[in-house]
C-alpha cells in the first residue's frame, strides 16, 4: 500500500522510524524486548486495526512481530506494513497458544533466555484499553522464568505523543468524511425530513454517507454514531449515548456525535439542533453552549493545561450564569485507533487519569469535548473535534459549521 | 505376500519416498517451498527421539530424512509421542485434534500452517498406505 511506502503519500508514517526510536529508548532502559498488548501500542506499531486479543514483541533491534488470533492474522498482515513473517496467528493449539507462541518467541531474542521484558500494565476507563491481565501476567512469567517483567507502556506513551503530519492528514480525512456524514443529517432531518425517524435511523444515515465517502469505521466504542433526542440529550454528566429507538419529536433537542475511521485516523465531531418549536429558554441554552465552545476553541494553544483551560471556561460560564450546566472537563486524548483516553503521560496526581497539569505542545491531538447538560430542562448539548494543538491556536479538523441550528 | 515395513527404518523411508514421489506431484502439493520436521518422543524400544523431514520444492518432493537427535531446521517442527503419530499415520488420529488436544505441538507460523493444513493431510494419507509395522 501507497502510504506505507511513498513518503510523498499525505498519510504516509513512518513506521520504520517509530520502532527504531522505541529500540533506542529500549537501549537506554534496559530493555532486552518489549511486549505491547494496548490496542493503541497495535495500531501505533503495526498500523492495522487489531480486534482480537493480540501483541506486538519489538525486539531489540529488526522488525516487529504481531501476534493476532488466528482467523484475522492473514488481514492484519494484509492491512499493516509488516509481512506475513511479522504477523502470527495464535489459536488453541499444541505449540500454538498465544502465552507459549510468544514466549518461546521471546527467548530466541534473548541470551540464555535471560532478560528484561517491558510489558504494559495499568487501568483506565476505556475498556478495550489492552493492558496485560493478571492472568496473562502470570503465565508470561511462568513461561519466561529468568525473564523480569517490567512496565515500560511510558515509553510509548512518550513517543506517540506529538502527532506526525501523517496521522494529523489521516485525522483531516477522518473528520472531513464526519463532516459528510452531518451534511447527510441535516438534509436528511430539514424541512419535516425527521418527522417518524428514530435515533438509530439518525445514525444510520450519517454511517450510509461517512462509508460511501470511505469511512471503514463508526469507531467509537460508545456505541458507534452516538443520537440522543429529547430529555436523553440533557443526561447529568452525560457524554454517551447510543442511540436508541427513540423517535425525533418537535420541540426537542437532538444531538449527532458522529464518528468515522480513516486508516486508524479518528474522525469525531459532535453537531446539535433544536427541532421548532423552539421556546426562548431553549435559545438560551443553545446560546450559552455555543459561546462556551467559541471561547474554549479560541483558548487552546500551546502552553495552556486542562486545569488552566477548565478554570477560565468555568468562569466564563459562571459570569453568564450557566455554569450549573457545564460538565467540568473540555477534552479527551486521542490517537490512533485504541487511544481514546488520557490526555499526555501517567504523571498526574490521580494514576492513569489526565495529569490536570499537563503543558499542552505544539502538535499534540485531542478531542475538545464538551457537554452541557440541563435534565430540569430535558436539554443537553455535546460538542467533540479532533484538535491539533499549535502555538497560538488549536486547529479544529472538523470544518462543520459551530451552531445549534433550528429545524422546522 | 505384501512387505511390511518397520515405522520410521530407513526400509519405510525409502518406500515413502517412492509413494510420496509417485503420489504427490508439484500439482497436488500447490508447487508449494516448505519444509517441517516430524519429532518422534518415546520411540520404541528405548524411548529415544526420531525425526522425520520433509522438504517440498515448487511442489517438488526434494528430501525426506530419518534420523535421531536434532533434526534438520524446518519451517514447521511437529513434536508428540510415538505413539500418538503412529495413530495418526493408522488414521486413527486426526492431526488436528491432536493439536487441539495438545498430543502434538507445532512450531512455526500457524497462518501457513493453516494454508498448509490440507496438504499434511495429503501426505499423511499416503504414508498411510505404507503396510507398517510399529
Amino acid at each position: 500500500m501507497t502510504h506505507h511506502t511513498n513518503i510523498k503519500n499525505p498519510y504516509f508514517i513512518d513506521f520504520p522510524k517509530r520502532i527504531k526510536d522505541i529500540q533506542a529508548e529500549m537501549g537506554s532502559q534496559g530493555i532486552d524486548c518489549y511486549l505491547g498488548s494496548r490496542l493503541r501500542t497495535l495500531s501505533w506499531t503495526a498500523d492495522a486495526f487489531c480486534p482480537w486479543r493480540s501483541f506486538v514483541v519489538i525486539p531489540a533491534d529488526g522488525l516487529p512481530t504481531v501476534f493476532t488470533f488466528v482467523i484475522d492474522a492473514a488481514r492484519v498482515a494484509d492491512d499493516s506494513w509488516l509481512g506475513e513473517d511479522n504477523v502470527m496467528g495464535f489459536a488453541p493449539m499444541g505449540g500454538q497458544d498465544q502465552i507459549e507462541q510468544i514466549a518461546d518467541f521471546i527467548k530466541d531474542f534473548l541470551k540464555n533466555g535471560r532478560g528484561r521484558i517491558g510489558v504494559e500494565s495499568g487501568m483506565s476507563n476505556y475498556l478495550p484499553e489492552g493492558w496485560l491481565t493478571h492472568y496473562e501476567y502470570t503465565q508470561f512469567q511462568a513461561a519466561l522464568s529468568g525473564c523480569e517483567l517490567i512496565n515500560a507502556h511510558t515509553l510509548i506513551d512518550k513517543l506517540a505523543l506529538i502527532k506526525d503530519q501523517g496521522t494529523i492528514n489521516r485525522f483531516k480525512e477522518a473528520s472531513r468524511i464526519v463532516d459528510i456524514g452531518h451534511h447527510a443529517v441535516f438534509d436528511a432531518i430539514k424541512d419535516g425530513g425527521y418527522k417518524g425517524m428514530t435515533e438509530t435511523e439518525i445514525a444510520g444515515i450519517a454511517a450510509l454517507a461517512m462509508r460511501k465517502a470511505g469511512s471503514e469505521w463508526e469507531w467509537s466504542f460508545t456505541g458507534g454514531n452516538e443520537i440522543a433526542s429529547g430529555y436523553r440529550t440533557g443526561f447529568a454528566g452525560g457524554a454517551c449515548t447510543p442511540a436508541s429507538r427513540r423517535q425525533l419529536q418537535p420541540g426537542e433537542p437532538l444531538m449527532v456525535d458522529i464518528h468515522a475511521m480513516f486508516k486508524l485516523g479518528l474522525g469525531d465531531h459532535s453537531h446539535n439542533y433544536l427541532m421548532a418549536p423552539v421556546t426562548d429558554r431553549q435559545r438560551w441554552h443553545a446560546d450559552n453552549f455555543v459561546d462556551i465552545v467559541k471561547t474554549t476553541l479560541e483558548t487552546y494553544r500551546a502552553g495552556t493545561t486542562p486545569s488552566l483551560l477548565a478554570e477560565k471556561m468555568m468562569g466564563f460560564a459562571e459570569e453568564r450564569g450557566f455554569a450549573d450546566y457545564m460538565v467540568p472537563g473540555f477534552e479527551h486524548g486521542i490517537g490512533l485507533m485504541g487511544d481514546e483516553w488520557r490526555i499526555g503521560l501517567n504523571d498526574g496526581p490521580f494514576p492513569y487519569w489526565t495529569n490536570p497539569d499537563h503543558v499542552y505542545q505544539e502538535n499534540e491531538l485531542l478531542i475538545c469535548a464538551m457537554q452541557y447538560a440541563c435534565p430540569d430542562d430535558n436539554i443537553g448539548f455535546r460538542y467533540e473535534n479532533p484538535i491539533v494543538i499549535h502555538a497560538d491556536h488549536c486547529e479544529p479538523l472538523s470544518k462543520f459549521p459551530l451552531g445549534v441550528d433550528e429545524i422546522r | 505376500m505384501t512387505a511390511t515395513f518397520q515405522y520410521l527404518s530407513q526400509e519405510w523411508r525409502d518406500e515413502a519416498e517412492k509413494r510420496l514421489t509417485i503420489e504427490l506431484p508439484p500439482e497436488r502439493m500447490n508447487f508449494v517451498t516448505s519444509s517441517m520436521s516430524n519429532i518422534y518422543q518415546n520411540c520404541p524400544p528405548d524411548g529415544s527421539e526420531k525425526y522425520l523431514f520433509f522438504k517440498f520444492e515448487n511442489g517438488k518432493f526434494a528430501q525426506l530424512l530419518v534420523g535421531t537427535g536434532t533434526p534438520p531446521k524446518a519451517e514447521f517442527a511437529i513434536a508428540g509421542d510415538y505413539q500418538t503419530f503412529a495413530k495418526i499415520t493408522r488414521g486413527e488420529l486426526g492431526a488436528q485434534k491432536a493439536l487441539m488436544t495438545l498430543k502434538l505441538k507445532l512450531k512455526g507460523n500457524m497462518v501457513k500452517a493453516l494454508k498448509l493444513a490440507s496438504l499434511a493431510d495429503r501426505l499423511n494419507k499416503v504414508l498411510a498406505t505404507i503396510p507398517t509395522e510399529y
